[in-house]
């Protein structure tokens, strides 16, 4: 077996997948691309296994490593969403805007926002969606779900995304 | 601007760039892969033992047996 060709045939298929994945699950892109790099290495060391297992059984199996690693990386992370919670009920102070590209990186910030606010099912299957670009069936096999639930909570996902922007569009209206 | 657009500006803001990517590549590639099985190994003074003893049976085959005495 190749080795390198065959690692590289499923780093190309999955990477976007992974970074997605830890990308909702961290919250963010930084820690994402060092917790996609501890996936794959396990892949590349275990790669005589997995190269004889069907494509969705070597996804699946993928996906349980990065769920084990992301558990890790939750409990790290715990300390630092308490002040993230505790900075939250500062008023945003966003300077008044200049551009379009201002606007555009203001409003960019504000997705980002409520996709982090997001409940933690809610953002992963957004980001999968969204970012990894794959389809409710595909992330019901990598998560272990039903597609529904998937659909169900990509619905949930946008609502909740579509009155925070709501919101920033009009921000004078008060429900 | 559509929630779709936003969501797909987002996707574009937080995917890992294709230089970083293939860096990440490299990186892993380049470290040794699989561990290499443990192979069981004999106790260090295995060999000195059994030469020994082997040492010791030669010189005792040379001997006359003690019942042909």
């Amino acid at each position: 077996m190749d080795r390198e060709a065959e690692f590289r045939r499923l780093y190309q298929a999955n990477r976007v997948a992974v970074h997605a994945y830890f990308t909702g699950r961290v919250g963010g892109p930084e820690p994402a691309a060092d917790l996609m790099q501890d996936v794959f290495l396990r892949v590349w060391q275990h790669l005589e296994e997995l190269a004889d297992l069907p494509e969705d059984r070597q996804r699946a199996w993928i996906f349980t490593v990065a769920r084990n690693l992301s558990v890790d990386a939750y409990r790290h992370q715990h300390t630092r969403a308490a002040t993230e919670r505790a900075l939250a009920h500062e008023p945003a102070r966003l300077p008044a805007p200049a551009s379009a590209a201002v606007l555009a990186a203001e409003r960019a910030a504000i997705v980002g926002e409520a996709i982090r606010r997001l409940p933690e099912q809610q953002r992963v299957t957004l980001a999968l969606a969204a970012a990894g670009m794959m389809t409710s069936a595909d992330i019901a096999a990598a998560l272990g779900v039903p597609a529904g639930t998937v659909r169900y909570r990509l619905s949930l996902a946008r609502r909740s995304l579509a009155e925070a922007l709501g919101h920033y569009d009009d921000p004078g209206e008060e429900k | 601007m559509s929630l779709d657009d936003d969501l797909a500006a987002w996707a574009a803001a937080v995917r890992l760039p294709d230089a970083e990517a293939a860096a990440i590549f490299q990186r892993i590639v380049a470290t040794s892969g699989p561990a290499p099985a443990a192979v069981p190994r004999l106790a260090p003074s295995w060999w000195r033992d059994f030469s020994a003893g082997f040492a010791a049976r030669m010189i005792d085959s040379t001997r006359p047996a003690r019942w042909a005495a």
